[in-house]
């Protein structure tokens, strides 16, 4: 139904966030006393330099978009999930606890089973703020956010406390969690068959926020929730489901980072993965396509900053500082059309009031209405 | 100007030059020159949209117009921005106050221009006084101390009236002062305004389109139409009949649908309804009614007594807090929106863009939403099918004479009256025997407004039962069979169309009348 | 049990105030903030840069307040930062405080690697640490005495600052016009006076509050610089701001407690209670406080309507 429109303004906005935060980062490697051609060239080189260093960018890349994709689904319905770190981490948690428990079951039953257990308590997480903003009007950008500091803290009770192990900060009997690590795409790297499941998860995202009734109703809800209970449409439940949706995209993701990459739970199991990707979501507007596409941006990026830090020993902080600066201009692209195009709409408006009425042009008259006093002080209403 | 001719030895306090305001999309004001007198009460009348708040927001420097331009005392106002127009002693009293709940009568009142001692210091107990003084001095009562939040509508008033005359203000501007008050809290604040007219020579602008209050309280009246000002007049020599057809214009609008079909078994029943509005105060005190099919049951009255509520409430947008309502017979007081929608309910809101519509989305999606799980528009209820969708939106589209862009527009970009086809568009297509229809034409233009009421009117011929209630009386007067007053969430008089005339009903809508009859 | 008087003894006490004086400072300038209607999250941010900014200049020019200076600079430019951001060009002020966040975790690590060359922790005796008060007069008095003696000078300051808060914005017409911006911005403008400039005051107000957070925390409680170092205190003290519904001493008194339950969980540790299980407190008493906070504003209203149409009905 929606005309699939691509807003080249916003494709614009985004480039040009890109070249200006690279820019940056060009001058901060010029700072450490690199040239930028050796810091950006040992970034590429790091990142499609053999099999092994792609396969980690694939990896990141996939980490990414799908918590992104949790966060577009829960925001789609108006629901703001800032929580998925706590899902993540106790969805992990749960696989883990799969895998601990059944260590002498065969892998096709444990990595099912270990899937779902990661997306029902992921979910069942989400749950809580979800139910207290339908049900009392509670923010649930504020208890997400309360509620992943507790989710982190209570893994890391369980690792130091009841569950301890000999190696500080993991979690006891993981090493059963081997084995049923997943098989690895490309040898030596972290890319697994998580990638099949990963794809699974963005294509039923993508098919159901696109192309049915379900997606339809939850835009028309996240758009305008009064309106959606004025036609009738089941919102509180819509509101719900998208965020226990959203949980358990993240529970599965936790559960990837266990049996894909690290083979263990441990208390730095995500590394406020979920904040980057709920930003990307944010300045990408929530479309699919667009998140898919930044996802292997940001990817390239922090993979590449790895390696660049490792054979140039310039600080790999920068893919942190460049992402961030594109967030920032981003999110701020709205602002700076609206000041620049108040300014040269302004221009342009003046301009055609004067050809129109030749004579009474005055260059005294130009320059008065394009006064800078009252540009961004638009008393709205 | 047509003022100018009959100037007297009074002199101008403010004046419009060429006055012109454009809001993306409309003209608000269109040339518009106007000179206010000192100490006189001028009263602008006209519809809603007419563009009278625009005009006086540009006097009071919210708005900066497009060209034109404003003197006060005879000084050219350079910038547009409250500040300066206090310091010129312009005051305004917003429809909706500018107010704020949490802070004192008093901190109010004094806010932005507190008292002081040494320097930086807030003297709370001096703004009391002051408050106290104020009040003293103009006889308007309040208590400078009590919550915002926890005082009337009508204190709040004042307060805002107050806060204005601490500012020094010599000229005041009320923007729809009365829609809120009781009748005697309105007659208390024409006596207010008499006062600070004739005492200390304010000048007071009023905004209304109550014409009798023009009648009561005003000196000279403008009147407003379609952002164009269509006349100035002296009160005394205007009568309400002239100023009403100043205000609509053309006569030829009126009383030419026509009605056919019989009345047939009830369809809406509300029995003995209480409802409470958002800050949980009543607003619908006991109020039964019936709809039959075949006909409109018109609600007349001032906003905020009830209707809206009511209405809220019997298509399941607000809890009821006693009574029934049934529809065809069932009990739906305790069904959701969507529920009672289901009973054969379709329901055009008063406030299209907050409720009717969902702006970010297109035309087709706002067209379709309610019906995307039915049979040729999904498959099972799952997946969309979008070439029927299509095909019944752009059919839509063209019955409802939509005119934008294409069905993939954005409905936020429509202008008021197609944004309204939108909705109309979307109800109506659900051919459902019961229609609830609030505010069916406001901000709409005449065109737009004509075709609305055409197709109202083709619901009721087919026998559907409607329900509706507007502030513009005469749509209620063109569309409804009955009429009901409400005032003050009572119902105060019923009536078949054809046997009250205009001024009556204006009468039973300003006020309880069952014991005053016969006065 | 019989080690609780080893646990509930005055150093108990004084690790709260120690521990909770960071919160406190970074909550002042969130309550601010919050108040002027900016939902801030950015404050973890704001102190890391703080922190870095006084280590540094400590290091540098071998003087603690001049590292104070620095990190108030630092404070007052992202403060500025922010709200060009949040408040001239409308951005989402969440994106911005997360993106913040990242910002500063990025940038002080990427400084520290620069200009120090090391990784992960940054501690040199070059680095001058913040005085501690101590007074031989306080230090007499029995309990209060050593309860309040000898804490580093920021812990003081703290007090002070939450009184000077708190009467700036119930005591001077600035605090009004704040909160009016934050509460209905158009009564403001149309009063005269600009809402958004009351909240670029309240944002660069809360830049300078969590510098002198950032500063305690590394030259103050600590004397060093550690990647991340804020840990999680941005979010406390968001915490706190609502818990305390963004009144000063109400905000002072939740940090009291979340550091007492913070102080309380480094000691239960001792007879082998993990801290984390106290660390989660604040959260969820936060999140129990914010839903009490909403249902009993929700069902006042409820009683009220039920009530008064009762009285029509008579």
């Amino acid at each position: 139904m929606n005309k699939f429109k691509i807003d080249y303004s916003y494709i614009l906005s985004l480039f040009i966030s890109i070249v200006v935060a690279l820019f940056i980062g060009a001058l901060l490697i010029m700072v450490t006393g690199h040239s930028p051609g050796e810091g950006y060239g040992a970034m590429i080189e790091g990142v499609f330099g053999n099999s092994r260093v792609f396969g980690n960018t694939v990896a990141k890349s996939m980490n990414l978009c799908l918590t992104a994709l949790a966060m577009a689904v829960a925001a789609k319905a108006g629901m703001f999930n800032v929580g998925g770190e706590g899902q993540l981490y106790l969805g992990g948690l749960a696989a883990t606890m799969v895998g601990v428990l059944m260590s002498s079951a065969s892998p096709t039953i444990v990595i099912p089973l270990a899937i779902i257990a990661g997306a029902i308590v992921g979910g069942a997480f989400a749950w809580i703020p979800a139910w207290l903003r339908v049900k009392f009007n509670v923010s649930e950008v504020i208890t997400t956010i309360m509620l992943n500091s507790a989710a982190i803290f209570f893994c890391k009770y369980l690792i130091n406390g009841p569950l301890k192990s000999t190696e500080k900060g993991v979690l006891a009997a993981t090493e059963n969690v081997f084995v049923f690590k997943l098989a690895k795409l490309i040898p030596a790297s972290n890319l697994t068959t998580a990638l099949f499941y990963s794809a699974v998860i963005a294509l039923l995202v993508w098919y159901v926020m696109g192309k049915t009734t379900l997606g339809l109703e939850m835009k028309v809800t996240g758009e305008n929730p009064k309106f959606s209970e004025f036609v009738g449409l089941k919102k509180d439940k819509l509101m719900i489901w998208s965020m226990i949706a959203s949980g358990a995209i993240c529970g599965v993701v936790g559960m990837m980072e266990v049996y894909g990459i690290q083979g263990r739970f441990t208390e730095n199991i995500s590394n406020e993965f979920y904040f980057d990707g709920m930003l990307l979501a944010m300045i990408m507007n929530y479309n699919p396509f667009g998140i898919i596409a930044m996802s292997f941006f940001f990817g390239t990026l922090k993979i590449g900053a790895y390696a660049m830090e490792l054979s140039t020993g310039i600080s790999g902080e920068i893919s942190q500082i460049i992402f961030a600066v594109i967030i920032f201009l981003m999110a701020a692209q709205g602002g700076f059309k609206q000041f620049f195009g108040d300014a040269f709409g302004k221009f342009k408006a003046k301009r055609y009031k004067a050809e129109e009425t030749d004579s009474r042009f005055s260059m005294e008259e130009l320059s008065d209405d394009m006064g800078l006093d009252d540009l961004g002080s638009k008393g709205e209403e | 100007m047509k003022s100018e001719s009959n100037t007297e030895t009074q002199e101008t306090i403010v004046q419009f030059k060429n006055v012109s305001m454009e809001f993306p999309g409309v003209l608000a004001n269109d040339d518009v020159s106007l000179d206010i007198r000192r100490g006189e009460v001028f009263a602008l009348v006209g519809e809603n949209g007419a563009g009278k708040s625009t005009l006086m927001n540009i006097l009071y420097g919210i708005n900066k117009p497009t060209s034109g331009e404003v003197y006060v005392k005879g000084e050219k106002l350079e910038s547009f921005h409250p500040g300066v127009s206090i310091s010129k002693g312009i005051g305004m009293v917003h429809q909706h106050f500018m107010l704020v709940p949490s802070f004192t009568v008093a901190q109010n009142i004094v806010l932005s221009k507190e008292p002081r001692k040494s320097g930086f210091i807030y003297d709370l107990a001096k703004a009391n006084e002051i408050t106290e003084n104020l009040v003293k001095e103009y006889g308007l009562k309040v208590n400078p101390k009590d919550i915002l939040r926890e005082t009337s509508v009508g204190i709040q008033q004042r307060v805002e009236i107050l806060k204005t005359l601490y500012r020094g203000a010599d000229v005041l501007i009320l923007d729809e002062p009365t829609a809120v008050l009781t009748p005697s809290e309105t007659e208390e604040l024409f006596q207010v305004i008499k006062r600070v007219v004739k005492e200390i020579g304010m000048t007071v602008i009023i905004i209304t389109h109550k014409l009798y209050e023009v009648m009561a309280i005003s000196d000279r009246v403008g009147v407003m139409r379609q952002g164009k000002l269509v006349g100035v007049k002296e009160t005394c020599d205007m009568n309400e009949r002239i100023l009403a057809e100043m205000m609509v214009g053309r006569e030829v609008l009126l009383d030419k649908l026509e009605k056919t079909g019989e009345t047939g078994e009830v369809k809406i029943s509300i029995r003995d309804v209480f409802v409470a509005d958002d800050r949980g105060l009543p607003a619908v005190n006991g109020i039964s009614m019936e709809v039959r099919e075949g006909e409109i049951l018109g609600i007349a009255a001032i906003e905020g007594n009830g209707q809206s509520e009511l209405i809220e409430a019997v298509t399941g947008l607000r809890h009821i807090e006693s009574g029934e309502v049934f529809i065809q017979g069932k009990d739906v007081t305790e069904l959701s929106a969507g529920e009672i929608r289901e009973q054969g309910v379709a329901h055009i809101p008063e406030d299209r863009i907050s409720t009717g519509v969902s702006g970010h989305s297109t035309i087709v999606e706002n067209i379709i939403i309610g019906k995307e799980r039915r049979r040729p528009f999904s498959w099972k209820g799952i997946h969309l099918r979008k070439s029927s969708i299509v095909r019944y939106a752009e059919d839509l589209f063209k019955k409802f004479d939509i005119r934008g862009a294409g069905i993939s527009t954005r409905v936020e970009s429509l202008s008021g009256g197609n944004m309204q086809k939108v909705v109309v568009a979307r109800e109506f297509s659900y051919d459902t025997p019961v229609l609830v229809i609030a505010q069916p034409t406001r901000g709409v233009d005449i065109g737009a407004m004509e075709f609305i009421h055409d197709k109202i009117i083709e619901k009721r011929n087919n026998g559907a039962a409607i329900l509706l209630a507007s502030a513009d009386l005469d749509e209620v007067f063109r569309l409804s069979d009955r009429i009901v007053t409400i005032y003050e969430g009572r119902i105060t008089g019923h009536f078949k169309t054809g046997e009250i005339s205009k001024m009556d009903i204006g009468y039973y809508m300003t006020g309880d009348r069952r014991e005053t009859k016969d006065e | 049990m019989g080690n609780l008087s080893e646990i509930f003894n005055l150093g108990l006490f004084q690790n709260t105030l120690r521990t909770a004086t960071p919160v406190i400072l970074a909550a002042l300038g969130g309550l601010l903030t919050e108040q002027a209607g900016i939902m801030n999250i950015g404050m973890e941010g704001m102190m890391l840069v703080g922190c870095f900014a006084a280590v540094a200049v400590s290091f540098a020019m071998t003087n603690a307040l001049m590292g104070v200076f620095a990190a108030v600079m630092c404070g007052i430019i992202i403060g500025i930062f922010f709200a060009v951001f949040v408040v001239k060009l409308r951005s989402d002020e969440f994106i911005i405080g997360m993106a913040l966040n990242t910002f500063a975790a990025g940038t002080t690590v990427f400084l520290l690697r620069s200009i120090f060359g090391v990784k992960g922790t940054f501690a040199d005796k070059g680095i001058v640490p913040l005085p501690s008060v101590n007074l031989p007069w306080l230090e007499s008095i029995p309990v209060i005495g050593p309860l309040l003696n000898g804490h580093s000078i920021f812990v003081y300051v703290t007090w002070i600052f939450v009184f000077l808060v708190w009467f700036l914005l119930y005591k001077t017409p600035y605090g009004f016009w704040i909160r009016a911006a934050g509460e209905h911005p158009e009564s403001l403008a149309t009063a005269g006076i600009n809402p958004d400039k009351m909240k670029f005051i309240a944002s660069i107000l809360c830049g300078i509050l969590c510098g002198f957070a950032g500063a305690h925390l590394s030259l103050g409680y600590l004397t060093m610089f550690a990647e991340g170092m804020s840990a999680n205190r941005g979010f406390i003290a968001f915490a706190c701001v609502i818990f305390g519904m963004a009144n000063p001493p109400r905000v002072f008194l939740a940090a009291l407690l979340f550091g007492f339950l913070n102080a309380l969980g480094l000691r239960l540790q001792s007879v082998g209670i993990p801290s984390d299980i106290t660390a989660i407190t604040p959260y969820v008493v936060t999140v129990l406080m914010l839903v009490y906070i909403v249902t009993a504003g929700e069902s006042k209203k409820k009683r009220r309507a039920k009530r008064l149409v009762a009285e029509q009905k008579r």
